[in-house]
């Protein structure tokens, strides 16, 4: 069994590599050969030029046509998703997107999912051979296997890339926090961040946020953001804040084993999702719970 | 310069209103109500505003079903010019929805074609790539604001670590996130002269639906206590102490 496994994402990559390396000879097409060695992939090959998605699909086509790959996994990424979109049409293969586990057993392969917006669970089985897997498909870890390093140049893409500009990501890793301090739109501006924080110091937990607030606002940085779109987590304690509790946000957080919420609107969702909710602006309600749980 | 511009808009059961079955955990899509997708109303709210900044055409295309009609007319009540409904769609098969979207995109003059890059039910995100290779046209994807210039469109791109300013030549593919703007309300009377305008209609042909087993398709299961304290005094009270707890 072949597979190839591709992300501009190098974290995905790892996981991807680690998923697939003891069933499956793969080849790992990466933008950094060096990081990307230490998993254990039989190849690692090495892009050289911009990372667009047009360019990145090509040279998959032409790879496939080498190689015949009984898998192509991709790590779901913007760009990620729209090499599959791509490679679907110009391969003519069924793709499965957003997958979170997957199981390959022959010529079938069975993959779950979360569909209606993170409302079920869906199972299935298909004759895909394009599957973009959903960050956290398994645990990146190094292997000390030996790999053949090469490089490949990618063609110019019709789309040209005039400017970067870098997000600020943090240190923070929230998918490992036992306690999150959640905040949404109800925080009304960035720097009421600062009122939140005092509360989160007082509870141990790190701050995430619904999407609105580290993609639209940036009030957060991305690689805080919970839900179907960002990271899934599963603290011991989850304390929404001004999240209205959207089934995809409610994806990211499921897990969690014990969940607040605070929102001033009684009929917001995210108290069907609650074990203790608190109905009340949140600036006053933690200011308050601060004070007692200090006590 | 006035630009022709496609949008392709989604029908979805509205899955805020959606229930699951207590028992087997299976989603409940009987008389849940339909609606427009939520990343296509952004994408419709795009090209309105492409069209009254320096006029042209919106025209919407939407692969549905007799009901879809109502997603039509929302999107001529928040200002589409044209609608063309293709029938006969099957369900979330991307590879089938992209051909019959894109075989009906090749017979209508455009500059762009402005599409969600995840919808909000399947989100499968495969349209956007898939439509772009059919066509053989650029795509800029997920993106947060766009710019017309000319024949050249530039967007800024929202990628996980960064944020692309990328530009290419016209026509072309421009898939969009939720951040790129707030979706009009239509006033009432828009609505009704919506309700009057004829939509064009006509059937999907050839449809090839790949074979897939759903082996399941269940809610996980939620036991949350649900214990909601309406008066905060009270709450803050007992959560305080549960907080204590938990994070001891
Ligand atoms: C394909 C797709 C993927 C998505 N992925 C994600 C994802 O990964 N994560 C995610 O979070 N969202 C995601 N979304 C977006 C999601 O649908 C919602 O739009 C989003 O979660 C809403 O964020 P929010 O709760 O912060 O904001 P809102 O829905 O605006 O809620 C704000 C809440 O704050 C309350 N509030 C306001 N002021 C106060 C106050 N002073 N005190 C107390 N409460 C107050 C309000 O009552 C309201 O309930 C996705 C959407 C799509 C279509
Ligand atoms: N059946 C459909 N008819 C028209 N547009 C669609 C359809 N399905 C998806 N789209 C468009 O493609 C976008 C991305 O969908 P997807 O790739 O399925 O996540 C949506 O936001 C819509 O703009």
């Amino acid at each position: 069994m072949k597979v190839l496994a591709f992300s501009d994402s190098k974290t995905i990559l790892a996981q991807i590599i680690s998923r697939f390396r003891d069933d499956a000879e793969v080849h790992a097409l990466t933008h950094d050969t060096e990081f990307t060695a230490k998993f254990g992939a039989a190849k690692t090959i090495g892009m050289k030029g911009d990372i667009l998605s047009g360019s990145v699909a090509k040279a998959i086509e032409k790879m496939q046509s080498d190689e015949g790959y009984d898998l192509i996994a991709i790590g779901s990424t913007v760009t990620g998703r729209e090499v599959a979109g791509m490679l679907a049409t110009m391969l003519s293969l069924h793709a499965v997107s957003e997958v979170n586990s997957v199981n390959l057993d022959g010529g079938k392969i069975t993959t779950s999912r979360f569909f209606y917006g993170g409302k079920s669970l869906l199972t299935e089985e298909s004759g895909a051979k394009i599957a973009v897997l959903a960050p956290g498909i398994a645990e990146a870890k190094e292997s000390p296997g030996k790999t053949e390093v090469s490089e490949i140049q990618l063609e110019p893409s019709a789309v040209r890339i005039v400017s970067k500009t870098d997000k600020k990501g943090g240190s923070v890793d929230i998918e490992k926090a036992q306690i999150i301090v959640s905040v949404g739109r109800g925080l009304g501006k960035k720097e009421n961040l600062e009122k939140v924080e005092p509360f989160a110091k007082a509870v141990h937990g790190e701050i995430a946020g619904s999407r609105p607030v580290c993609l639209d606002y940036g009030w957060l940085s991305e690689d805080r953001q919970v839900g179907l779109s960002g990271k899934k987590v599963q603290p011991k304690l989850y304390i929404a804040l001004g999240i209205s509790g959207q089934i995809q946000h409610i994806a990211g957080m499921r897990n969690s084993k014990l969940v607040i919420a605070v929102n001033k609107d009684k009929s917001a969702p995210i108290f069907e999702e609650a074990d203790y909710g608190i109905v009340g602006d949140l600036f006053d309600v933690i200011a308050k719970l601060k004070e007692k749980v200090a006590q | 310069m006035p630009y022709n511009v496609i949008v392709l808009i989604k029908q979805i059961p509205d899955i805020d209103q959606m229930k699951t079955n207590p028992g087997t955990g299976e989603p409940l899509l009987q008389n849940v109500p339909l609606r427009m997708e939520n990343l296509s109303k952004n994408a419709v709210e795009a090209a309105v505003r492409i069209k009254e900044k320096n006029g042209g055409k919106v025209t919407v295309l939407c692969f549905g079903t007799d009901k879809s009609t109502s997603v039509m007319k929302e999107a001529y009540a928040m200002g589409a010019d044209e609608g063309y409904l293709i029938t006969g769609y099957p369900g979330n098969y991307p590879s089938v929805t992209a051909k019959a979207l894109a075989s009906k995109i090749k017979e209508i003059p455009h500059d762009l074609v402005i599409l969600g890059n995840q919808s909000a039910d399947s989100y499968t995100g495969l349209l956007p790539g898939s439509i772009s290779a059919i066509l053989g046209e650029p795509l800029l994807g997920n993106a947060v604001d766009i710019k017309l210039q000319e024949k050249q469109v530039s967007v800024v791109s929202a990628l996980e670590d960064n944020n692309l300013e990328i530009t290419a030549e016209m026509p072309a593919i421009v898939s969009v996130a939720q951040e790129i703007n707030e979706p009009r309300l239509p006033p009432v009377l828009q609505i009704m002269a919506a309700g009057r305008k004829p939509i064009n209609q006509s059937a999907a042909s050839d449809l090839q639906v790949p074979e897939i087993k759903t082996l399941s398709n269940r809610a996980p299961k939620s036991d949350r206590k649900r214990i909601v304290f309406e008066d905060p005094a009270k709450g803050i009270e007992e959560v305080s102490k549960v907080i204590r707890e938990a994070i001891r």
